[in-house]
């Protein structure tokens, strides 16, 4: 009895080793360490990018005409088409979905403001309206992933040249636009990558140079550089901007709560002017 | 009422104006609005739709004496640039306020437009909302 009691448990040891070796390795996971003090230090050495920054709109008026991306026939022939619907009064509504304007399409061709923000490890930028405009940039040396999932700003990760950050994104969802206005632009499509060189040009101008790289729209890299002011006047600070909020009207219902009713808009993304 | 003043606006439809610097939106495209007119109207502001992404004013007037008065919407930039840009408040204009109203008209000929100036008559007090007016460093 004693002999059989041993086989059996040796006979289930043997099993539970047999498990366990044909489980996946576990990956250890990757913790983000705590910041130092030197880490806080080191954002000090960093150039003064406070403020907030807002956009040359008329040079991004300009560009639309002179530095049209180099689309492929079938973009091109979209973006034709785009311009003259612009032109003839029915601007095509490409944002009034009020889904996030994305990458690139928020550096190309934003009139809203945002402001840039340091912590350890990482560069952050927030931008007015369109549901609050966020983007993370990994500056703590970390690769992309291998399969990111696809979100409307991509995955992005930075490192310092001397004073000029450049930022590495992927994993941009391919419904995101590359977009000349406000009216016009392509959907990427997919495999989309985006290099930004982003410095102060002077002392309150800020430059993003943007090579975007989107194989399945464009013959070739594309490269622009987008402008921002900086301005300081407390005035400028970002506010809440909910796109969405504009579809609604503000109520009192019939219990005497403040509501948010539904309010109609044209295609175009206006109210309904009366007759 | 009386909505459109005798003596000081004598013509209360100006078509034809060059375009002065224009509103825009905060994210579509302001051409369905004739840029290339300007037209205004007198009124009373009947709502006051301050949000984002679009301000919205609905005032009742007429554009020319002898109409009768009529609804229309005046379409703006956000909250933010029109604080920035027009020097607006969310109180700055309000429901009841007398006006007048400059604005880009709809191209399809519906009683609205883009805001370009509103004025208050009470007070003279004047708001604009040109965003690429911004377009220097460390404004005031």
């Amino acid at each position: 009895m004693r002999y059989r009691l041993r086989a059996v448990l040796l006979a289930s040891l043997a099993l539970a080793t047999l498990v366990r070796a044909a489980e996946p390795a576990k990956e250890k996971p990757v913790i983000n360490p705590p910041p130092t003090a030197k880490d806080w230090a080191d954002l000090a050495k960093l150039p003064d990018w406070s403020g907030v920054w807002n956009p040359k709109i008329t040079d991004q008026d300009a560009q639309a005409k002179t530095n049209m991306p180099p689309w492929n026939p079938k973009a091109a022939a979209l973006v034709a088409h785009q311009l003259a619907e612009e032109k003839a009064g029915r601007p095509p509504p490409l944002f009034v979905n009020c889904l996030p304007e994305a990458m690139p399409g928020w550096m190309l061709v934003t009139h809203n403001a945002m402001e840039i923000l340091f912590t350890p490890g990482r560069v952050t930028m927030l931008g007015e309206s369109d549901g609050n405009r966020l983007r993370r940039i990994y500056t703590d040396g970390r690769p992309h992933p291998d399969d990111p999932d696809p979100t409307f700003h991509g995955h992005s990760i930075g490192h310092w040249e001397g004073d000029t950050l450049v930022v590495d994104t992927v994993g941009v969802r391919p419904q995101a636009f590359i977009a000349i206005s406000e009216a016009a632009g392509v959907p990427n499509n997919g495999d989309m990558r985006v290099i930004e060189r982003i410095h102060l040009a002077d002392k309150d101008i800020l430059h993003v140079e943007l090579e975007i790289i989107a194989p399945r729209v464009l013959t070739k890299p594309w490269k622009t550089t987008r402008i921002f002011f900086r301005q300081r006047a407390r005035k400028f600070d970002i506010v809440e901007g909910v796109c969405l909020e504009g579809y609604h009207v503000e109520k009192t219902d019939k219990d005497g709560n403040a509501v948010f009713v539904y309010t109609p808009h044209n295609v175009g993304g206006n109210r309904i002017a009366p007759d | 009422m009386k909505p459109c003043l005798k003596g000081v606006i004598p013509w209360c439809a100006i078509l034809g104006l060059a375009a002065a610097p224009y509103p825009v939106a905060a994210h579509h495209s302001t051409t369905m609005f004739d840029h290339a007119k300007s037209v205004r109207i007198a009124g009373v502001v009947k709502e006051v739709h301050w949000t984002n992404p679009h301000v919205a004013i609905f005032v009742f007037g007429t554009a020319k004496d002898g109409d009768e008065p009529t609804m229309w919407l005046m379409e703006m930039t956000s909250p933010g640039n029109l604080v920035r840009a027009g020097g607006w408040s969310r109180t700055a204009v309000k429901p009841g306020d007398k006006v007048t109203v400059d604005f880009s008209p709809l191209r399809d000929g519906k009683k609205g437009g883009a805001l370009k100036k509103i004025t208050l008559l009470a007070t003279g007090q004047f708001y604009t909302a040109d965003i690429r007016a911004q377009e220097r460093p460390n404004l005031e």
